[in-house]
Formats: structure tokens, C-alpha cells, sequence
């Protein structure tokens, strides 16, 4: 193979269209491999609750849906599906129950979590067993622990972590899901001298930088990859959104600069689509519209004798 | 306990990226210091009312308000569609092409931009320096000033700075911005009140004597300036305050006004995450606050000018400002007749005068970073698009300043600069400047028009699928209002006489903005096949089933 073509995209949360354009996209853009970097699942449960006399409602975007019919019900989910949100039909006191219970919610947002995650993957079987296409997802800050084993345990969709780095023709592609802190505490969240070990015990398993593709959820601090709005306290924008500061990792920074890999793929900074030079290394982050079911995805023409990348390419599918 | 007949809300689990919007005041501030009353208000639209003097200008200030309303909620729909993306480039490549969007986007937000720096640079002069240099009578700096060298001097400065805010990074500059908008409320509040509480033969004695101590003028120089302004005009100069006609002759005002008032929708764009319709009304609140308290903010001055000033003399001095400009006529004072310049005179004294040119010079450094922010941004997404070289997105690694996006700002908006101060014809060339933004909105309010047809997906997933007129979708029916709008401004640019920037000239040099754009676009096109890369397929929508 002179060449592989690696379809990328980052941050899909969930979003259902999202997730059947990445599935159709090797096809699409005759790509090798298709990689979704990180961020697998979704941040939100639109409960469609039965009130007592029967009726079904529900709120998105701040709509209310009366939802009178089975079929309704079921165009309702599609929906917010397509959004990245988690549908669950409640009754009236469940609802109420789970306003008054985080536990009541976190479990549920496990259950459906895993629910969804199986359903992609079995997605995935459908669409890509024996296409020659590979699929590959893993998980990043905003997943919880549990779905790693659901993506190693599947057969088609490959999945790479720290411990596992995944082997693409002649490169390695070293994966690390967790990032610097954030304001919102998620699952793999680590002071920037862990985050550091962390990426140090990953590039263990890679040892030639020209073979080496990073696909380092945090993007690289002060890149232009890691333009973010600064927050408040409250989680309000500083100055209406205008302030923006870069909110990247200095590690992975440190780690891009220091080791150069031929490519470097990000994620995490939805708004801040880029492509940078750090060194020799080419470091993408193709951002993320999910909720708007755009599928933003970095096409990298990888030249396997030369071990150079040939050219890419930021698409908006 | 949560009230059952309450509509059900969503549950939200810990997760990066779920914030809380912001406060309301911050999205008016930005729109509000965007369409700048100060800076573009009174010097490009409020100074300019005698070349109609049979307009009214309330009516004029009413019907342009009500039709960038439409406006406002073309572009708070396009934000809601495609929150985060960002911009008229974004959205109409999205919508209409790559091509289309980078020709219009690339020419009204970067090229274009070079010619406002000397607009901006003109600003500073007729508001801060000259004013400054006046009151504390360094005649050789005004007259520096007023010369090719002084002009160009002042636009070099205006770039500078302009650059220099961009390379603070938006979190610094919108610090600045704040400040600037407190001190320019401050600095036009206390205006106000002087023009409220003076009286006009107090300002017409004011004036006399300030005219003959920093200009030495002599005798009753306030009527001297009414009788120069009937002469510069052939005729009287405009009617008495009111609102007769509503539209007629008053309609020619509105182009006039866009000058200056087309600009609120440089707000606040951002969306957070898991957000919906009250995303939207908000997005759109802050830009229709900016909006409307400018146009309450001017309609005041209005008042207040016709009160105090006199609207005879306040348009007679304005007149003979550009009688002198375009060299058709003479005025009684060697400095623009600077509204807070004026009304400072009644305190007769230097300092005071200086401080409220100062403070009011907050309107300027307060809009002095727009010049670049948005070419910046367009450069970064072309660059991103492969459209322009990868490098021209490079940011400096000590400082994060966009070095090659400024370089490319910079450059030309000097050499522009430079142009400007030594050639006569080049003044009137860069209007244009007004009118080729115009014409990239025109772009976008196509898209907003066509988007619920042609995205049909992407406009349904959005809160804005929810309002419709008469069945019709909310966006498109802004979106041709705006259009049409836009259209009646830019036919009377183009083919009247009275907005200046209608000869073959200045409409050679604009179309040769857009060829170079087309022609960026069609090597890039022709380079990036080579390489293996087709630009077409940035926007291709990808199938689903």
C-alpha cells in the first residue's frame, strides 16, 4: 500500500448522524481508515415523560412537544438522537423522582450510555465487516470508564489507549484520552506533570517519531488548536464570548515538540478547527458541529515509503 | 419539587463544554460599540444631512432601524443554524459554494479592510488629534495634521494600533473594550447635559469667542458658518427638525445612515452547548439592544443638536467641513465641527475641552480593534479551507499573535494608507469600503433566504425551524427584507451621484477586489488539484443511510 488514507473526526457526543456519516465516510472519501479520536458519548437525557393522563411531552431547545402518537414519539427520539442527547420515556413520578436523585440520573445516564455505545457498535458490524475499511474509537475526557471495555470487546470497531497503541500499516498511532483539567471535572482529567507521565508510559510503545501518529485528545496549549471562550466561575463567557484563551495542554505541547511525530491529531476544543506546524509535526483538530449533525473530519494523505504526509485536508461532511 | 405541569427539562451529566451563555449587557456591549455612534455616527452619517436638504432625518433614522431589524434577525438565524461556526464565510460556503463565499467573504471582510484603516485613521484625526491640537493651539501640529504628511502619519498610527490590539488577543482587547464603553457613556452623558442645560445663544456666544481665540476668527463667526453653509449649498441647507416628508426625498438619507448603522450584528455569535431557542432571542436581544439604544442614543443628539447647536448651523458647519474636503467650498473653522468639540467650547477652558476629547476618544479605541479581528479570523478560515497557504494561520509560539494574517493586514493597509493621504481621488474610492461589506451581507441574507430549502437537515435540527411567518420560515423572510434592504442602499450607491462613490473609477477599483479574489480562488483550486487536494469537497455533505 503506497499510501493510507485516514478519515478523522473528534467529539461526535453522541450524535447519532453524526456517527452514520463517520461509518460512511471511507467509502465517501475512499479512505483507509476512518478514526473517531475521541468523546464518544453524549452530555444530555431529553426525558419524553407520560403524564397521568396518558400524553407523552417533551422539551428540545426549549420547545415543548405534545407528542400524540407512537410515530411521534418515535420522530421525537430520532431527533434528539440526531443531536447527540439520550431520549428516555419516563413516567410522570419517575421524572420527579430523578429531579430530586443525581443517583437516579447517573445511573440512568450509564444505562444509556452503554446502550448507545453497543448500539454504534453494532452499527458499525453492519456497515464495515468485511468492507476493508477499519473503524476505529476511543474514548476520551467526557466518557466514562465503562465503555472501554464495551470498544475492546468489539469486533469490527478497534479501539487504542495509552497501553494500546494501534498499528496502521507501517505507523503507530498512540492514543490518550485524557486531558488537562477542565472547569467541568470529567472522567480523565489529570494535573499537567500526571498528564505528562501518562503521555512519557504511552510513547513507550513508539520509538521512530517519522512512524508515529499521536492522536492526543488535548489539543497542544497556544496552538490556535485550543481557542476556547474563557468562563467564569458560574460557567457564564467572560465578556460575552469575546475573550478567547488557548486552554490546551502544555504536555502534549512539550511531548509534540520533543518527540515530533509525523501527524499529531486533537480534539476536545470544538471551536477551534485548525491545523498548526509544531516543529516538523503537522497537528490537526478538525472541531466539532455535532449538535448541528456536521460531520467535521481532518483527511490525511499519509505517504507510507516516504513517511511523509502528502497533503490534508479540513472538510465539513 | 418540580411542578408537574411544567414543561420537562433535560437532564445534563458532568461534561466539558456545557456553559451558561452570558449576561445580556455583555451582547449588547459589543453590538453597541460595533454600529459606533461616535466614530462612524457622527462623522459619516450625521455630518453628511445637508446633501439632502430635503430630508428628514428622524423619519430616515426610523426606517433604517426598523430595516436593519431584519437584519439582526438574519444573522441571530444564521448564528442559531450554525452556532460557534462563525461568520458570513462560514455560512455562505456552507450554503452557497466555496467559491461564492470566498470571493464575497475574502473581499468584504479582508481586502476591503485595508481601505477602512484609513477611514479609521481619519477618525482619529478629526476627533482626537485635530481637536486636541486645536484647543491647545499647537499650530504646527494642526497644521501638520490637515497636511498629505499628517494624514498619512495618523493612519500609520491607526494600523498600528489596530495591530497592536489584535495581537493583545481578544481576552485583552474586550477588557479594553468594557472600559471604553464606560468612559465614552460617561464622556456622552456629560455632553448631553451640557447641550441640555445650555442654551443656544450660550453656545452661539461660546462659539464666537472660541472660534476667534483657537481659529481667529472675528465678529459673529456662528452666522458666518450659516451663511458659508447656504453658500456651499446653493441653497438652504435642510428644513426645520420634523418629520415631513416621512419618505419621499428622506429615503435618499437611509444610504447616508448605512454608513453607519449596518453594523450591529458584529455582537456576540457564540452559542454554548446543549442550547435552544433562548439561545437565539438572546443572540438576537443583544444585537437589537445595540441596535436600538444607538438609534435612541442618536435621535437624542438630534434633538439636543437642533436645541443647541441650532440644526441650521449644525448642518451648515458639517457642510462646510466637506465643501473644504471635496474642495467645493470654504469654512469658517479650520477643524471639523466635532460635536463634543462644540460643546466643550462652553467651558472655555483648554483642559476641560481636552478632557472631554479624551474621554470620547474611548469610542475610538473601543472600535479601533474590529479593523483586523474579523480579516483575521477570515484569513484562518481560508488557510483552514486550503485556500491560502497553511502558513498565513500561523501564530507566533511566545505571544499567540497571528503574525502572517496581520502581515497581510498590515502591509496593504499602509500602502492603502498611503494613498489615501497623497491622492485626492483615493478618498473617494474608499467608500466603497461601506459598500462592498454591504454586498457580502447582501451574500449572506441569500444564504439565510435559501438555506431552509437547501439545508434543509441542518436548518431543521435548529431552533430556528420553530418560527415561521404566515408558514413561511422566520429566516427567509428577514433574510429577503434585509436583502431588499440591502439592495435599495446599493442601487442608490451605485448609480447616485450624491453618495460620491458611484464613479467608473471607484467601481473599476471595487470589481478589481472581487478578480482578485476569483483569481486566489481558481489558482488555489488549480494548486490544490495538484496536490492532490479538491476544494469542492470541504462542504460535500456526506450520506447518511
Amino acid at each position: 500500500m503506497p499510501s493510507v488514507k485516514i478519515f478523522y473526526v473528534t467529539d461526535l457526543h453522541g450524535s447519532e448522524i453524526c456517527w452514520k456519516k463517520f461509518l460512511n465516510a471511507g467509502a465517501f472519501y475512499k479512505a483507509d481508515v476512518v478514526i473517531l479520536g475521541g468523546d464518544v458519548t453524549g452530555k444530555a437525557m431529553v426525558p419524553i415523560v407520560q403524564r397521568a393522563n396518558g400524553t407523552w411531552e417533551a422539551s428540545l431547545q426549549d420547545h415543548r412537544d405534545i407528542l400524540e402518537s407512537e410515530d411521534a414519539i418515535v420522530e421525537f427520539e430520532k431527533r434528539v438522537m440526531n443531536r447527540g442527547y439520550y431520549p428516555i420515556r419516563v413516567s410522570d413520578q419517575e421524572y420527579v423522582a430523578m429531579q430530586e436523585d443525581e443517583d437516579l440520573v447517573d445511573k440512568r445516564f450509564k444505562e444509556v450510555m452503554l446502550d448507545g455505545t453497543e448500539r454504534w457498535i453494532a452499527m458499525a458490524e453492519d456497515k464495515l465487516a468485511g468492507t476493508g475499511i477499519r473503524v476505529v474509537a476511543c474514548p476520551a475526557n467526557d466518557d466514562m470508564f465503562e465503555i472501554d471495555d464495551l470498544l475492546t470487546g468489539a469486533q469490527v470497531v478497534e479501539t487504542g489507549d495509552e497501553d494500546h497503541p494501534i498499528q496502521l500499516g507501517e505507523f503507530t498511532m498512540v492514543s490518550m484520552g485524557w486531558t488537562n483539567p477542565t472547569p467541568w471535572n470529567t472522567f480523565r482529567e489529570a494535573e499537567e506533570p500526571e498528564l505528562a507521565k501518562r503521555i512519557d508510559r504511552a510513547l513507550s510503545a513508539a520509538s521512530d517519531p517519522e512512524s508515529t501518529i499521536f492522536n492526543f485528545h488535548a489539543p497542544p496549549y497556544g496552538s490556535k488548536l485550543d481557542n476556547a471562550p474563557a468562563l467564569n466561575a458560574d460557567l457564564t463567557y467572560v465578556s460575552g464570548g469575546q475573550a478567547i484563551r488557548p486552554v490546551g495542554s502544555t504536555s502534549v505541547h512539550e511531548s509534540i515538540k520533543r518527540f515530533q511525530p509525523l501527524l499529531s491529531l486533537h480534539g476536545h476544543i470544538h471551536e477551534s478547527k485548525g491545523a498548526t506546524r509544531i516543529g516538523k509535526t503537522l497537528a490537526l483538530n478538525p472541531g466539532s458541529s455535532y449538535e448541528e449533525g456536521i460531520l467535521q473530519a481532518a483527511i490525511v494523505n499519509i505517504d507510507e515509503k516516504k513517511r511523509k504526509v502528502k497533503n490534508y485536508q479540513l472538510v465539513n461532511g | 419539587m418540580a411542578a408537574v405541569d411544567e414543561a420537562p427539562t433535560l437532564f445534563l451529566r458532568k461534561a466539558t463544554g456545557l456553559v451558561k451563555g452570558w449576561s445580556k449587557f455583555d451582547a449588547f456591549l459589543y453590538s453597541f460599540m460595533s454600529v459606533n455612534f461616535v466614530t462612524l455616527g457622527l462623522f459619516f452619517a450625521l455630518s453628511v444631512l445637508a446633501f439632502v436638504p430635503s430630508g428628514q432625518v428622524l423619519p430616515a433614522l426610523l426606517i433604517s432601524g426598523v430595516f436593519v431589524t431584519f437584519l439582526v434577525i438574519t444573522y441571530a438565524g444564521l448564528i442559531s443554524v450554525m452556532p460557534r461556526a462563525g461568520g458570513d464565510y462560514v455560512w455562505q460556503s456552507r450554503v452557497l459554494g466555496g467559491g461564492v463565499a470566498f470571493v464575497l467573504a475574502v473581499t468584504g471582510w479582508w481586502f476591503i479592510l485595508w481601505y477602512w484603516a484609513p477611514i479609521y485613521g481619519n477618525i482619529l484625526n478629526v476627533e482626537v488629534f485635530q481637536p486636541l491640537a486645536a484647543i491647545f493651539e499647537l499650530n504646527g501640529i494642526s497644521d501638520f495634521l490637515a497636511s498629505n504628511n499628517g494624514l498619512f502619519f495618523v493612519c500609520a498610527v491607526t494600523v498600528v494600533l489596530a495591530g497592536y490590539l489584535v495581537s493583545l488577543g481578544m481576552e485583552g482587547y474586550a477588557k479594553v473594550q468594557k472600559y471604553c464603553f464606560y468612559i465614552g457613556m460617561i464622556a456622552l452623558a456629560l455632553v448631553f447635559l451640557v447641550m441640555l442645560f445650555g442654551s443656544k445663544s450660550g453656545f452661539q456666544s461660546a462659539f464666537n469667542q472660541e472660534a476667534a481665540n483657537l481659529f481667529g476668527g472675528s465678529g459673529d463667526v456662528y452666522s458666518q458658518t450659516i451663511e458659508l453653509g447656504r453658500t456651499n449649498n446653493a441653497g438652504p441647507i435642510v428644513p426645520e427638525l420634523g418629520f415631513s416628508p416621512f419618505f419621499g426625498e428622506t429615503l435618499l438619507l437611509v444610504p447616508f445612515l448605512c454608513f453607519w448603522i449596518l453594523w450591529p450584528n458584529w455582537g456576540a455569535t457564540l452559542y454554548g452547548e446543549v442550547r435552544g431557542a433562548s439561545d437565539f432571542r438572546r443572540v438576537m436581544g443583544g444585537m437589537m439592544w445595540g441596535l436600538w439604544v444607538t438609534v435612541a442614543v442618536a435621535a437624542v443628539f438630534i434633538l439636543l443638536a437642533a436645541k443647541f447647536f441650532g440644526w441650521e448651523f449644525f448642518n451648515a458647519a458639517n457642510l462646510n467641513y466637506w465643501a473644504v474636503v471635496y474642495g467645493f467650498g470654504d469654512a469658517s473653522i479650520p477643524v471639523w465641527s466635532y460635536p463634543p468639540l462644540l460643546a466643550s467650547f462652553y467651558f472655555h477652558n483648554s483642559l476641560i475641552s481636552a478632557l472631554i476629547i479624551l474621554a470620547f476618544g474611548a469610542w475610538f479605541l473601543g472600535w479601533a480593534g474590529t479593523l483586523f479581528l474579523s480579516s483575521t479570523r477570515v484569513i484562518f478560515a481560508a488557510a483552514f479551507d486550503r485556500i491560502l497557504p497553511e502558513r498565513v494561520a500561523d501564530v507566533s509560539e511566545r505571544r499567540h499573535v497571528p503574525v502572517w494574517a496581520l502581515v497581510l493586514m498590515l502591509v496593504p493597509a499602509m500602502i492603502v494608507s498611503a494613498f489615501y493621504a497623497y491622492t485626492s481621488t483615493f478618498k473617494t474610492w474608499i467608500l466603497d469600503a461601506t459598500l462592498v461589506i454591504a454586498v457580502t451581507f447582501f451574500g449572506s441574507a441569500i444564504a439565510a433566504i435559501v438555506l431552509p430549502w437547501w439545508k434543509k437537515r441542518l436548518y431543521e435540527s435548529s431552533p430556528m425551524a420553530r418560527y415561521t411567518v404566515g408558514g413561511i420560515p422566520l429566516i427567509s423572510v428577514a433574510g429577503f427584507l434585509t436583502a431588499a434592504f440591502l439592495g435599495f442602499n446599493l442601487y442608490h450607491w451605485f448609480t447616485n451621484e450624491l453618495y460620491a462613490i458611484n464613479d467608473p473609477d471607484s467601481l473599476v477599483f471595487m470589481g478589481s477586489m472581487y478578480l482578485l479574489a476569483l483569481v486566489i480562488y481558481v489558482v488555489a483550486r488549480v494548486v490544490r488539484k495538484n496536490q492532490g487536494i479538491d476544494l469542492k469537497a470541504i462542504h460535500q455533505e456526506i450520506p447518511v443511510e
